[in-house]
């Protein structure tokens, strides 16, 4: 960086300026301005066809006095959580075991990743058929060996199990991360430890774990943050039923929209942000305190 | 600096040079485009008849009006566009909508073309009786009732001669044939509480509370004993295998599914499904026959029937706009247009037009007439009288009083109090 005069100095900050502007104007239009309509219109009673009227907290009152609302928190909580603390520690053994060049790795990784390329949707449906009590697979083979088969997305008690349970074991887009962040370790951090007569699980505690733990706090951040904001194979596959059993805010917020209240709607979206950066801000903070390279950084 | 900016003022020159020439070829023409997202597309058993239409109305029109349809094949994403182009204060040329007390919404404001001074006459004389009434809100008529549907009870006459059952024409007797059927290794009838209004289930329920409430149930409170009665019906038809394993969360492709396989024996849908039976399960259409539900009160004979799309048009201060609304709109309920798409799709509608004996009914099809015309009295199902968030609930309680989590009583209550708000 040149900084021999003034005139280049502006010259440069108004490059970094044309750069930045492009971005900056979308961010702008398509997520501040919707962040601020979305705060107006929650204090608001609005069909999104008359007259807006201002009520105040009138909306969140309402939303959290309802049974069905704080259901819906719940289980976003439950699905940020799974999507965190399931699913990366799934994608976190994979690539492990992976990253050890294991026979038909490069076949795995591939495997592995491949549902990250197919639409949402044909998987929803893909496992909606999976679940089916009458044709399905896996009652079919539940029956193969004995066991009766059961209506999975029907019941209350079974249905969020289930939605979530495909859904995380999707590990493919967060395995590739963790298996780029392993793959970048020095090998004459291993070759050492095995000179020393390290075992493989104490190269993999001793070493690996704590050199991602950076990639692995990113990756639960980042997984936590879909789980808060999900929406499409629940809405897919079960649309909040049966009784609500898997409703998330998300899918609130589409059925209030469906039925004219977008100041409800507004409201929940708001409660949805709010929830969901309090989440990822306490979640990022209490696991970088465990990130070895984090504090070799400061 | 100077060539970047010499480059962008010859752009905005060829630019506005194209603009122009554009808008003299418009207003030499002066062809009036009328825009029409359309959901009788693709597959819908209307669309070949709809489209044909058009293009000859464009054809008479030729230079003056021009319709263009915009394809929308998804109904929920129909809806959705719909809603949120209004909401947007963008109202489409010419669209469809189900009139319902949330869509009620879309007459509030001013952006829809009010037909109540616009339909009289002839025009006014080709629609059924009553049927323009129940598209006025507030005494004006923001929508032109167009297609109308009854759902009346469809069941699969050869799985209940092998269960060696008749159709029962109370609810007792009803009972008695689900038993035989089971007896037989026959699911009595398709259920579902899923989707946007759990619809197949949402039927029954409005079977039932017609024949217990009678013509004026809609005027009673969703706490009413007649409604827990209904749903008491219906927890009924949800146990003992009276229905299939996956009717809980499952949807209309779960229920419809089920009979077009022949796995139930009874179903509930309306015309517009003919088409698909028809096509897909030919041996399940020779079987099928339709009837009014087994009554489950003192009021038999009765039929769901409401409005299943009526024609919107957006409002407009352009003469010429409106002139080529109204013409089109006047094109499309012409009873001889009408009966065309009607002979061609099974589809009910809301404008009169003469049948022949040159005519080919479908033999279902005719069935449906025949009940339209027979029923006693006709009434609206549960989301044409209370809207998109009672049924809504409507589902999602049902999974649960179906699951033995909730009376028919605590049922009634969770769906009446979305009605309160």
């Amino acid at each position: 960086m040149r900084r021999d005069g003034s005139g280049t100095l502006s010259r440069h900050g108004l490059g970094i300026g044309a750069f930045l502007a492009p971005v900056l104007i979308l961010y702008v239009a398509f997520f501040i301005y919707p962040l601020f309509f979305i705060g107006i219109t929650s204090l608001m009673e609005w069909t999104g066809i008359s007259k807006a009227q201002f009520v105040g907290l009138e909306n969140y009152k309402r939303l959290f006095s309802d049974a069905t609302f704080i259901l819906g928190v719940r289980n976003n909580l439950i699905w940020a959580f799974a999507s965190g603390f399931i699913q990366i520690p799934l994608a976190t053994l994979v690539a492990l075991i992976l990253a050890r060049r294991v026979r038909f790795w490069k076949f795995l990784r591939t495997l592995y990743f491949l549902p990250n390329v197919i639409s949402a949707v044909a998987l929803a449906m893909l496992w909606k058929a999976i679940y089916n009590p009458t044709y399905g697979l896996l009652n079919g083979l539940l029956g193969l060996v004995g066991i009766q088969g059961h209506n999975w997305l029907g019941d209350t008690a079974t249905a969020l199990t289930a939605v979530i349970a495909q859904s995380v074991l999707y590990i493919g887009y967060f395995m590739i991360i963790i298996l780029a962040a392993i793959t970048n370790i020095p090998d004459s951090l291993y070759e050492a430890a095995e000179i020393d007569g390290a075992s493989v699980i104490q190269q993999t505690f001793r070493i690996t774990l704590p050199m991602i733990t950076g990639t692995l706090v990113t990756s639960i951040t980042l997984a936590m943050a879909y789980g808060m904001r999900h929406f499409e194979a629940t809405f897919l596959m079960t649309g909040g039923g049966p009784a609500y059993a898997t409703t998330t805010m998300g899918i609130q917020l589409y059925n209030k929209m469906d039925a004219f209240r977008y100041g409800e709607a507004s409201a929940i979206g708001a409660i949805l942000i709010l929830l969901g950066t309090v989440l990822i801000v306490v979640i990022r903070s209490l696991l970088s305190k465990n990130d070895p390279m984090a504090e070799a950084a400061q | 600096m100077k060539r970047t900016v010499g480059l962008i003022g010859i752009l905005l020159l060829v630019a506005s040079i194209f603009a122009m020439a554009e808008g003299q070829q418009d207003a030499g023409s002066k062809e009036v485009v009328l825009k029409w997202p359309c959901i009788w597309v693709g597959k819908d058993s209307k669309a070949a008849e709809v489209e044909k239409l058009v293009n000859e109305f464009n054809a008479a029109n030729a230079g003056k009006i021009r319709v263009e349809i915009e394809p929308q094949p998804d109904y929920d994403g129909y809806e959705q566009k719909i809603r949120t182009s209004i909401a947007a204060g963008i109202v489409p040329d010419i669209f469809t909508l189900k009139l319902n007390p949330t869509t009620a919404e879309y007459y509030k404001s001013d952006l829809l073309m009010d037909f109540s001074s616009e339909i009289s006459g002839d025009w006014k004389g080709s629609f059924k009786a009553g049927t323009l009434e129940q598209a006025t809100i507030g005494g004006v008529m923001k929508s032109i009732p167009y297609e109308i549907a009854i759902t009346p009870i469809w069941y699969n006459e050869a799985l209940l001669k092998k269960a060696g059952v008749s159709y029962p024409k109370t609810v007792d007797e009803m009972w008695t044939a689900f038993d035989k059927l089971k007896a037989a290794g026959i699911t009595p009838a398709s259920q579902m509480t899923g989707g946007t209004n759990a619809w197949t289930s949402m039927i029954w329920f409005s079977h039932f509370a017609a024949s217990i409430g009678g013509p004026k149930v809609w005027d009673k409170p969703l706490t009413d004993p007649v409604f827990v009665q209904s749903a008491a019906l219906l927890k009924k038809m949800y146990e003992n295998g009276n229905t299939t394993a996956d009717a809980v969360g499952g949807d209309a492709g779960v229920s419809g599914g089920h009979y077009l396989a022949g796995r139930t024996a009874f179903f509930s849908n309306g015309p517009w499904y003919i088409g698909r039976v028809k096509s897909e399960a030919p041996t399940i259409f020779a079987n099928t026959k339709v009837a009014p539900a087994p009554a489950a009160g003192t009021y038999k004979n009765a039929m769901i029937g409401f409005l299943q799309a009526n024609i919107a048009a957006g409002n407009t201060k352009d003469p010429a706009k409106k002139a080529a609304q109204i013409a089109f709109l006047k094109w499309m309920t012409k009873p001889e247009n009408v009966k065309r798409i009607a002979l061609s799709s099974g589809a009910m509608f809301a404008v009169s037009f003469d049948l022949t004996d040159a005519d080919a009914v479908d033999p279902l099809m005719k069935q449906f007439y025949e009940l339209s015309n027979t029923s006693s009295f006709n009434v609206m199902h549960l989301e044409g009288a209370r809207g998109a968030e009672v049924v809504a609930e409507f589902g999602q309680q049902l999974a649960k009083m179906a699951l033995g989590q909730a009376t028919p009583e605590e049922f009634m209550r969770a769906v009446a109090a979305k009605e309160k708000r």
